[in-house]
């Protein structure tokens, strides 16, 4: 009929997308920033408005920027989130002033209190189409008829109720950010703004006696995009220098994703998490030393991530896979204690020798010949390769977790040793006795 | 520190001198007065000259893939003696964990290292390995850096290993290269050893004391040689093996130690 027409299919999942990428833009106003779906944004501009030169001018420069990316926009700003949403979709006024609501939004028609189609229906056939019917009604007959939800949304928009905002990001503690008037897309550059960032951030930082554990760093293009990049400390930190190598590391090990295409027109430094520190001396060799260990553990976490760079744990498990296990080094605190914990058992059990490299999973073996039925392996083949073993120690018996019923069976180790001198560490799962066929046989771990 | 502008340049005199001086210095990287560490055996000090230079890069590799676990023993056991209070730094590739598992904490004492001072890293190509040596090698609250690198492992080669050696030199840190295989390229590093598995001494009540093959191949400052080294659990230090040497004698403060070995049950095949 029209071939004309350019028909395209209609996408939410690409709808949702695109207001959520809206959404992170309009961070640089305020962090509380909360999606309206599926076509509204709200933000919470209380406290920033001076900042952008008065609410009117915040108003101006947020719908000239989203018709420069293309959109076409429509905002208004109230004291309640029910009288904005209404003024910015059902009347013409750019700005509601607080104790005004009543009158802004009473000729308004009914949806504009985002009451559902069926209500606003229900509403309809008695007469009742514009906020100002409804504004005067005795309240219970009201609810009685039409619900509840039209009282409270009426109360919310009036003022007369709070409506908590839910925001897209928590309130970091401490903001610094940096506009600049010509973008900066060098990576040397932002390093610099980070640096400086991180020196405002350092006052305040100290003036509360805290350390930041997380920080992130916000850049909002010029085209409207906005990238993140956080960087995670194992403990507080305020130093600007090593700030900056933290980020320099996260932006090394991003590499092409912060793409900043014709430039960044705003940096902001977030700490997101921060945790009580108070001054310290420096100069005591025992704390400088620890103070440099944690800044090669965060370089690290921040280069290859925060799961590769481990501590080791113990904990106090029989289970020989769970007895020492790996954290990320961050998060590890003291671990000396699990340790001599274990030192102390090791000796009161006395213990036989645990293997120096343990394998993530038991490997099986086959080809196990065994003089005693319950005794050591007289060879055994692992990876193709056959073993003859000359000397054996053994066996321990590790039992399973008996009331589990996904437990394993008990184990029986042994400490091996073939003709060349290799030393393993091999167990046989489960007793001959419980089980109708051989019990197999598996490889867990190497000695040195 | 704001210093006045004729100070300054002397300062920056003074720097520069430094400067001409350690790039005079550098062709020898062992200087007089680097710390040994001595391994308590008479031939091999004698044949590294006092003992192994402990700012200085090494290179330990396993003869083949099933002996890394004794190579790992040998450099671990290495760099818990150079340790004492300070940390130890692991890094091994990803592929490493799959083929030949991870150091085991309970498992490390055994080598004289503690577990709590010991710090693995996992990286995922071999180039972050060597980037991650020479990071931890900077830190000052690192002893000893060991890294695992597998066979096939491309970035081993004269450039990658002077520069893990200057980091070395400069910062007094140990740093041991873990091979799975022995390579031939031309390396920057003080010594090479290959260590393979030997077999125990004779021991009636189970496997003896742990012992391997360390062959000393490339050596800077003296003589080469095999030996089997016996790794001694109480006094946390090698000593040379002796064929044919009978079984060690409990030590005096363990005295448990003989009723434990002796509870053991026990075979021996000929």
């Amino acid at each position: 009929m029209y071939p004309d027409i350019a028909a395209i299919p209609e996408d939410p999942a690409a709808d949702a997308r695109l207001l959520a990428a809206m959404a992170d833009w309009c961070q640089r106003y305020t962090p509380l920033v909360a999606i309206d779906a599926p076509d509204g944004i709200l933000l919470d501009i209380s406290g920033c408005a001076h900042l952008f030169g008065g609410e009117d001018r915040l108003r101006d420069d947020l719908v000239a920027s989203m018709t420069r990316f293309g959109f076409a926009a429509q905002a208004a700003s109230a004291a309640t989130i029910g009288a904005a949403w209404a003024a910015a979709r059902f009347s013409d006024t750019p700005i509601i002033a607080p104790q005004r609501e009543r009158t802004a939004i009473a000729d308004l028609p009914l949806a504009a209190l985002r009451l559902p189609a069926a209500t606003i229906a229900a509403m309809g056939r008695v007469g009742l189409k514009q906020i100002h019917h409804i504004l005067d009604m005795p309240r219970a007959p009201l609810a009685a008829r039409f619900g509840a939800d039209v009282l409270r949304r009426l109360d919310r928009a009036l003022g007369h109720e709070d409506e908590p905002l839910s925001p897209l990001l928590p309130v970091a503690p401490y903001v610094a950010e940096q506009p600049f008037a010509d973008p900066i897309a060098r990576e040397e550059d932002v390093l610099a703004v980070v640096e400086r960032l991180a020196g405002r951030l350092k006052t305040m930082l100290e003036r509360r006696g805290e350390g930041a554990r997380r920080i992130a760093l916000t850049l909002f293009r010029t085209d409207g995009a906005v990238k993140r990049v956080t960087a995670e400390t194992s403990r507080p930190v305020r130093d600007p220098h090593d700030i900056r190598k933290l980020f320099s590391e996260r932006l090394a090990a991003l590499g092409d994703e912060i793409d900043p295409g014709f430039g960044f027109d705003l940096a902001r430094l977030s700490v997101e998490i921060a945790e009580g520190r108070p001054d310290q001396q420096i100069g005591l060799s025992g704390s400088e030393d620890e103070a440099d260990l944690a800044r090669l553990i965060d370089r690290l976490s921040a280069r290859l991530g925060r799961n590769r760079v481990t501590r080791l744990i113990a904990q106090d498990s029989h289970a020989p896979e769970l007895a020492g296990v790996t954290m990320p080094a961050q998060r590890a605190g003291r671990i000396e204690d699990g340790w001599n914990g274990f030192r102390r058992f090791r000796d009161d059990a006395d213990l036989p020798a645990r293997p120096l490299r343990l394998l993530a999973r038991p490997e099986p073996i086959d080809h196990v010949i065994a003089m005693v039925p319950d005794g050591p392996p007289s060879r055994f083949r692992w990876r193709r390769a056959l073993h003859e073993i000359v000397a054996a120690e053994g066996p321990e018996r590790i039992a399973g977790a008996w009331w589990n019923e996904n437990g394993w069976p008990a184990r029986d180790y042994f400490r091996v040793e073939d003709k060349t001198g290799l030393r393993f560490w091999l167990f046989r799962a489960g007793l001959h006795r419980d089980l109708a066929e051989p019990p197999p046989w598996f490889l867990h771990g190497m000695y040195a | 520190m704001a210093a006045l502008p004729h100070q300054e340049t002397r300062l920056a005199t003074i720097a520069q001198l430094r400067q001409t001086l350690r790039a005079i210095e550098k062709p020898s990287l062992v200087g007089k007065d680097t710390p040994l560490l001595p391994f308590g055996i008479p031939e091999l000090d004698e044949a590294l000259a006092g003992g192994l230079p402990c700012d200085a890069l090494h290179e330990i590799a396993a003869l083949h893939e099933a002996a890394l676990a004794p190579a790992a023993g040998f450099a671990l056991a290495l760099a818990a003696r150079h340790a004492a209070r300070k940390s130890v730094v692991f890094i091994a590739e990803d592929l490493s964990a799959a083929e030949s598992g991870l150091p085991y904490g309970p498992g490390l004492d055994e080598v004289g290292l503690a577990p709590e001072r010991f710090i693995s890293v996992s990286a995922p190509k071999s180039r972050d390995v060597l980037w991650t040596m020479e990071e931890a090698l900077r830190c000052s609250a690192v002893a000893a850096v060991i890294g695992e690198l597998r066979a096939g492992a491309r970035g081993i080669d004269t450039v990658a290993t002077r520069r893990l050696s200057l980091a070395a030199a400069e910062h007094g840190t140990l740093a041991l290269i873990l091979r799975t295989d022995p390579g031939d390229e031309p390396s920057a590093a003080a010594t090479r050893w290959m260590i393979g598995p030997a077999p125990t001494a004779f021991d009636p009540y189970g496997v003896g004391p742990p012992r391997i093959a360390a062959h000393l191949t490339r050596n800077r400052r003296g003589n080469l040689g095999s030996w089997i080294l016996e790794w001694h659990r109480v006094e946390q230090r090698f000593i040379l093996a002796e064929i044919g040497q009978p079984l060690a004698a409990t030590a005096p403060d363990r005295p448990h130690h003989s009723a434990r070995v002796a509870s053991r049950v026990a075979s021996r095949v000929a």
